[in-house]
């Protein structure tokens, strides 16, 4: 236990030391006090408008919110999953003779700081938007830092840390959690139907006594109802079940025996999570935690020698694939090609706007993904690409080639619905899609200018908002001169002159990043 | 004294590692030989206890998971893992307060000094290179003062003058008593530590071989020798001849630990 807590308090401590030093956290700080201050105003004005600015409001909410996280989090423990470890903890804590059950409560803890952030956020938006009396949320505060903790501490015991549960336990336990959940919803959703799409049929459902009787979720719900409502026959009696469900489950997970098996588990997602972690801080985004990538078997035949072998070894890569270049990307630009057809369809379209709306939402898509550099950016951290004996250019056009078909590919699953439902000319879909892949590539080549120009200076994030910054320019010169040719000849020469500004920054970053990329690879290595 | 018995493990249907038996007894420098994939890594993970197995593993006669086991044994990994938000220093106390060590005063700094960490003392985890990074693992073994210490490729990424230092630290524990098994691949580097070696092929203990058996043959020859040897017998039995127990062919016991010597393994 003392060495659990100078593990936790050490590793606490240092780390906010280290994030205030850190220009970032400062940054963080300003967008979190700022959405801070924004939220609850707009969510004020929200819930008074679906009359759900009271206590009956705030315990829906929460209602709603329990039968979300709880099934979740059974979900979760019963996987074994959930448990950050990290390869550290399986270095030193698990041959350490701690405590097994301290082991799994350790991880918990962790989670601790930011759920104490997040009440103490819950009880004062309980105070200001819900208009709840402050000492009820005080009670609140209290229950859920220290009853729902330990409860849920004790249910993460029982589930992670049993030894006696086998997998087929598990699973039913699992398809039981998904059942309750898709129960819950299915009932709100009959409710929201039956009442003629009326949101206070589900506010209704929420507070009902049937509802609360739903042993565990539904006991919980009725302790917020007691609290925040006052006594009823039902939350009185559910309430009671709620905390002798609470002393028999601390009871056994005090009582439970366990001796570490859970470790092969804990340490197979730790792999996972150190592997996922650092594919994202490269930019990536094809891992997923907890799911190994299937490949499959692949040919492809190398045509040519250089650079050239970056390609094909890439589109090899790509081959083995279970949806061959279709990523994330694909889904992000089909969903907001439909929400664009979905609002123009149904919500009165955009106006004006309407001939520029699906551009001006692929440049912000872009924009959004910049930190995400998918291949490119494994690509440049690798000595091999640097290694291969061919020209900076050419390794540079190969070697980001794959990727640009990719952005040619995404760029038409982003387009067509939006095409078919506003009937747009031939015309204007392809020079939409040109416009995507121009872009696209000046985000892949940006990338070799700011790790040449800034990579030794900044951090990973630093790194990214300069990224960010230089992505911003860009769109906003071929902005400018999609509206200087608006002005000047239509819609076409809009298009046109957005188009040439883009190919002409795409020439001017190719030459920076071949310089760069050689500079890379002959200075930097 | 490090006794695993009749050890056993599945991956899925891949049985990783097949009822393996062998023992180091108090005061031995064990050395755990086989070719990539064989299951040493198994075997390690299962006397640290980070994997289910079936079969018995006990440290000084204690069953390794308990509490009072693991207090006496101590691990260093193939890769280091340190946390990335304690310092050199830190990790050191961690592992005095987890263990329970009473350190007396100086002696984490001349074990510090002794890896040339003392200087880096206040460097966090995360800023350490990956040789550094093995020094501290190794110290925080060392710390611990175990009966029984399991090094999993420890030589890897140490400069000359750390292996030195750890080789040194081996033949320490060993005239203090305590049970050494290392697993490596780097053979000459143990070439001077050894007492008792098994080798490990597709999850089966080939042979343990005693120095005495050995004589002057070299660890390199006899490990081509034995796997090669398994080979040969693997084929033989491909062409349908009767199963041969090369464990026992080549090796010193059956038992894991037979009486008398102390020293033995037991394969299939």
């Amino acid at each position: 236990m003392n060495s659990i807590l100078y593990l936790y308090c050490t590793t606490f401590r240092n780390r906010i030391r280290q994030a205030l030093h850190k220009p970032v956290t400062y940054v963080y700080l300003a967008i979190a006090l700022l959405y801070l201050v924004m939220l609850p105003y707009s969510f004020r004005i929200l819930l008074r408008e679906w009359e759900m600015d009271s206590a009956e409001g705030m315990a829906a909410v929460f209602t709603a919110f329990a039968f979300w996280v709880i099934p979740s989090n059974l979900i979760s423990y019963a996987k074994r999953k959930g448990m950050v470890y990290r390869l550290s903890d399986v270095h030193f804590l698990f041959p350490a003779p701690v405590g097994f059950k301290w082991i799994l409560l350790y991880t918990f803890l962790k989670t601790l700081p930011a759920y104490l952030v997040l009440n103490f956020l819950l009880a004062a938006g309980g105070c200001y938007v819900f208009g709840v009396v402050w000492w009820k949320m005080l009670v609140y505060f209290l229950f859920s830092i220290f009853l729902e903790n330990i409860l849920e501490g004790s249910i993460m015991v029982l589930l992670y840390g049993s030894e006696r549960m086998d997998q087929k336990a598990r699973d039913i336990l699992v398809k039981a959690s998904y059942a309750l959940m898709g129960v819950i919803v299915a009932l709100g959703v009959g409710a929201y139907l039956k009442e003629r799409l009326s949101f206070q049929a589900v506010l209704y459902f929420l507070h009902s006594d049937q509802v609360q009787m739903i042993p565990f979720v539904g006991w919980y719900a009725a302790v917020v109802h007691l609290l925040f409502l006052g006594p009823t026959k039902v939350n009185v009696a559910c309430s009671i079940l709620y905390f002798v469900l609470f002393a028999c489950l601390l009871a056994a997970a005090a009582r439970m025996r366990c001796s570490g098996e859970f470790f092969e588990d804990a340490m197979k997602f730790a792999d996972d999570y150190e592997e996922v972690l650092s594919s994202r801080l490269q930019g990536r985004t094809d891992l997923r935690l907890g799911k190994k990538k299937k490949l499959g078997k692949a040919y492809v035949k190398y045509r040519g020698k250089g650079a050239r072998a970056i390609f094909y070894r890439q589109l090899l890569e790509y081959k083995k694939q279970r949806f061959f270049i279709f990523d994330i990307n694909t889904v992000v630009s089909l969903a907001a090609g439909c929400i664009i057809s979905y609002l123009y369809l149904f919500e009165d379209g955009f106006g004006s706007f309407n001939d520029f709306i699906v551009p001006a939402a692929m440049a912000y898509v872009v924009l959004i993904f910049t930190g995400f550099s998918g291949k490119w950016g494994k690509e440049i951290r690798t000595p091999y690409t640097f290694l291969i004996p061919d020209y900076a250019f050419r390794k540079l056009v190969y070697a980001t080639a794959m990727q640009v078909f990719q952005a040619f590919a995404n760029a038409w699953v982003f387009v067509l619905p939006p095409a078919l439902s506003m009937r747009l000319p031939f015309s204007t879909v392809a020079f939409t899609v040109a416009g995507y892949v121009l872009l696209y590539a000046c985000k892949l080549y940006v990338l070799v200018v700011v790790e040449v120009a800034v990579g030794n200076v900044l951090g990973r994030v630093g790194k990214q908002f300069f990224q960010l910054f230089l992505m911003g320019l860009i769109i906003g010169f071929a902005a400018f001169g999609a509206v200087l040719g608006f002005v000047f000849g239509g819609i076409p020469a809009a298009y046109g002159l957005m188009l040439f500004v883009l190919a002409g920054m795409l020439v001017i970053l190719l030459t920076i990043s071949t310089l760069c990329f050689y500079r890379m690879e002959t200075v930097n290595r | 004294m490090l006794e695993v018995i009749d050890l056993s493990k599945k991956y899925g249907k891949i049985q990783a590692v097949d009822h393996v038996s062998f023992c180091v007894p108090d005061g031995t420098v064990g050395i755990l030989l086989g070719p990539n994939g064989t299951g040493k890594s198994t075997v390690i993970k299962s006397i640290t206890g980070l994997v289910r197995y079936t079969g018995q593993i006990r440290i000084q006669g204690i069953p390794s998971r308990e509490l009072a086991a693991r207090r006496i044994f101590a691990y260093v990994p193939e890769i280091p893992s340190l946390y990335d938000m304690l310092t050199v220093r830190e990790h050191m106390e961690f592992i005095i307060r987890a263990y329970g060590v009473r350190a007396q005063e100086g002696e984490v700094d001349a074990l510090l000094a002794r890896f040339e960490l003392l200087d880096k003392q206040d460097k966090l985890g995360s800023e350490l290179s990956k040789g550094m990074m093995q020094k501290v693992s190794i110290c925080a073994a060392l710390l611990i003062n175990p009966q029984v210490i399991l090094l999993d490729e420890p030589m890897v990424g140490l400069d000359p003058a750390a292996i030195k230092e750890l080789k040194q630290v081996v033949l320490e524990l060993k005239a203090r008593g305590a049970t050494v098994l290392i697993s490596t691949h780097m053979l000459e580097m143990v070439k001077e530590l050894w007492d008792v070696t098994f080798v490990m092929n597709e999850g089966h203990i080939l042979g343990s071989y005693t120095r005495q058996q050995v004589g002057n043959e070299d660890l390199e020859e006899l490990f081509f020798a034995v796997t090669g040897q398994a080979k040969e017998a693997a084929d033989a039995c491909a062409q349908g001849c009767a199963a041969t127990d090369v464990g026992l062919q080549g090796g010193a016991a059956a038992d894991a630990c037979p009486q008398g010597t102390g020293i033995g393994a037991g394969g299939r």
